[in-house]
């Protein structure tokens, strides 16, 4: 993750406000964004000073009581943090220290040092220290996040239980009497939580990833923070002015003054950004003249409906569920599929989550399932298809659904959909799925809505009849416009002639709405189109009612809903009509755009 | 003391899914469980250390059991290990 340090040499001699250390630049993972610029704080934590202490026999019931003591006392000190937790980050977050009582529970912990200690006479914390020690580096070894994860868990609750034992209390950053960049070797979660928020400008940390705790934690408290420096704490002068860039990732080391202040600049950018962001989120995605669009968001991981909640996003309008497969390689189960939805699904309440059926095949391999090598996959084995003939696995991820759709509002998607016979099997499959729930005697939303993602041309064509038997409709742009042009956008030397902008396009999208608005149902778009703010007023005007996008985009967005009227929009859709060629309408779509947010802040994706 | 030998078949090993199973049933007997791999001998009612076997696909453990209900429990969790943890 890191890329060797770049040196600047010293520029002359003398350079105002830095000493004779010349400029270090590091690259880390941006775990949390913002720019912090402070004298570094550094700060690592002795290590654990354990020594084994020999008992007489006499001595051992007295330890077991010491031992049992320090359990309850450390089961105490995790509630309390997790309340804390609770307090200034939420739910989510909380909910990781719940791991931390699983593991001071465990009977390997508990039993192992009991009986140990009546074998070998030796004191608790040695023992203590020695199981979780041993069950921290294993865990290491072992390949994936989530085994790193719970090592880090393991680690944290022996910090915790050694220090009870041995009366020692710990050190958390909760007292530093100025402002600091904090740089560590690594956090606990426990650390992060009892950080002294009006006195930590940004973190820095040797280690950690962008789905740490620390990036977990360190978002949620909106602390800038850069992971992964491998090894800033030795480099690091303390004291020293240091800039922190969480968005990029970049760590300057006594930076010349120029680069101070440019960062300095950049950081007033960003805290204005942060800002409209937070007023924006709150407020409805309305036109000037009150035409309500719902805005929601795209995502493929469970943890992104953070990032949902805190750009603003009116729900979920795209919930891939491929990941389940993909980060595995393997199956997941029923019930595992329903933990994982209930947790967006709960994440959003009262705001509404669409969840996609698996869509593989395509450029969606799966190593468990035996997808045959075909020349052309885009036409191929895929999506909707693979689910109707792997029945059992289509039903699996019904049954999953319905089972988080009891007074929720939850939507089923279907990918792909070439042929209403698709909506047809679909639905018939889901009426035994609801059946089989309803003998099980397990609660479900027996009218849960069931749309399709239009995406192939056909589906177009036959929008009206679809329209008849579904309860939604979504656009998925990025297919229909490689199907439509007969573009594959990943090829090189065709790349050029994809873009959603064709005039035929436009007319696809037209009719999608024309059709869904006259069955009366509601049609929502969740292509890249969607996510393009030079594309905004135009699906606006064409009376798009959800669009749903990246998280990161939500603000954007939504900035440029509310700065134009309906009348507006439509003007606009209707005007791009009038064009014969994709490049025709693309220009007038970026004159249009320019002219009429001359006094936005630009951020248009065509401007850089 | 019951023992039997028994091979992980599913394709992940045990991870955290199979071991929080295993963990499970055990938990409900009343016997001293272990698993055995190689040199490393675990509780078997940790989960904590049925992870930190990291027993891949095709590893060869040995499950003992002592007390009451071990061979029952030794049955039933070698069940689980031949049946992929009904997973697959």
């Amino acid at each position: 993750m890191t890329t060797p340090i770049e040196e600047h040499p010293l520029q002359s001699a003398g350079n105002a406000g830095s000493d004779l250390q010349p400029e270090l630049i590091m690259r880390g993972v941006p775990a949390s964004p913002g720019i912090a610029i402070g004298p570094a704080y550094l700060f690592t934590k002795d290590r654990l000073k354990v020594e084994p202490r020999r008992l007489t026999q006499a001595q051992v019931p007295g330890e077991i009581e010491r031992f049992r003591a320090a359990l309850e006392e450390t089961r105490q000190d995790i509630l309390k943090t997790r309340a804390m937790a609770m307090k200034t980050t939420g739910d989510i977050v909380a909910r990781l220290f719940d791991s931390h009582l699983l593991i001071l529970e465990d009977v390997m912990l508990v039993d192992e040092t009991i009986e140990r200690m009546q074998e070998e006479k030796v004191s608790a914390d040695w023992l203590v220290h020695d199981i979780m020690q041993r069950t921290y580096r294993s865990l290491k070894s072992q390949k994936g996040e989530y085994f790193s994860q719970r090592a880090d868990d393991i680690r944290d609750v022996a910090r915790r239980l050694v220090f009870n034992l041995q009366g020692v209390k710990d050190e958390y950053l909760s007292d530093l009497d100025k402002p600091v960049v904090v740089i560590a070797p690594d956090l606990t979660p426990s650390d992060i939580i009892h950080l002294d928020r009006s006195h930590v400008l940004g973190i820095a940390t040797n280690l950690g990833g962008a789905t740490s705790h620390t990036a977990i934690l360190t978002r949620s408290m909106e602390v800038p923070a850069v992971t992964g420096l491998k090894n800033v704490t030795e480099l690091v002068c303390p004291g020293q002015t240091m800039v922190i860039n969480g968005n990029s990732g970049k760590v300057v080391l006594h930076p010349t003054p120029e680069h101070v202040e440019e960062y300095r600049a950049k950081r007033r950018k960003f805290v204005a950004f942060w800002t409209r962001l937070k007023e924006l989120r709150d407020l409805p995605t309305q036109t000037t003249d009150g035409h309500r669009v719902r805005l929601m968001a795209n995502i493929e991981l469970p943890a992104e409906s953070d990032a949902v909640v805190t750009h603003g996003g009116e729900g979920i309008g795209l919930f891939r569920t491929e990941y389940l497969f993909l980060t595995r390689g393997s199956l997941p189960s029923e019930q595992e599929q329903v933990t994982e939805y209930r947790r967006v699904v709960e994440a959003m309440h009262p705001h509404g989550v669409v969840i996609r059926t698996f869509d593989l095949g395509g450029d969606k391999v799966m190593p468990g399932l035996n997808f045959p090598k075909e020349s052309n996959p885009f036409l191929g084995w895929r999506a909707i298809r693979v689910c109707l003939d792997l029945n059992d696995l289509l039903r699996a991820q019904l049954s999953a659904i319905l089972q988080v759709s009891y007074q929720r509002d939850v939507r089923i998607m279907i990918p792909l959909v070439s042929d209403l016979t698709e909506v047809r099997r679909t639905r018939a499959i889901l009426r035994e799925v609801m059946a089989g729930l309803e003998a099980q005697g397990l609660p479900f939303n027996p009218n849960i809505p069931l749309g399709i993602m239009v995406e192939v041309p056909s589906a177009v064509v036959m929008a009206r009849e679809l329209a008849r038997e579904c309860d939604f409709f979504s656009l998925g742009t990025n297919d229909l416009v490689q199907y439509t042009l007969a573009v594959d956008r990943a090829n090189e030397n065709v790349t050029h002639l994809y873009t959603p902008y064709h005039p035929a396009v436009l007319r696809m999208i037209r009719d999608t709405v024309r059709a869904a608005h006259e069955a009366r149902i509601p049609v929502s778009i969740c292509g890249e189109m969607a996510g393009d703010p030079l594309a905004t007023l135009l699906l606006v005007g064409l009376g798009l009612d959800d669009l749903s996008v990246a998280p990161v985009l939500l603000p954007e967005i939504k900035k440029i809903i509310r700065s134009a009227s309906y009348e507006t929009a439509h003007r606009v859709a209707r005007q791009a009509f009038r064009y014969h060629t994709a490049a025709e309408v693309e220009a007038f779509l970026v004159a249009t755009m320019k002219k009429l947010f001359a006094d936005l802040p630009v951020w248009f994706n065509r401007e850089g | 003391m019951i023992s039997k030998e028994v091979t992980v078949l599913n394709l992940l090993g045990l991870h955290a899914r199979p071991a929080a199973r295993i963990v499970k049933v055990a938990a409900q007997s009343k016997a001293r469980f272990w698993i055995v791999k190689e040199e490393e001998r675990i509780n078997g009612k940790s989960i904590m250390g049925v992870m930190m076997l990291a027993a891949a696909k095709g590893c060869k453990v040995t499950l003992e059991a002592e007390g009451e209900g071990a061979e029952e429990l030794v049955e039933t969790v070698a069940d689980l290990f031949a049946n992929k943890f009904y997973e697959e």
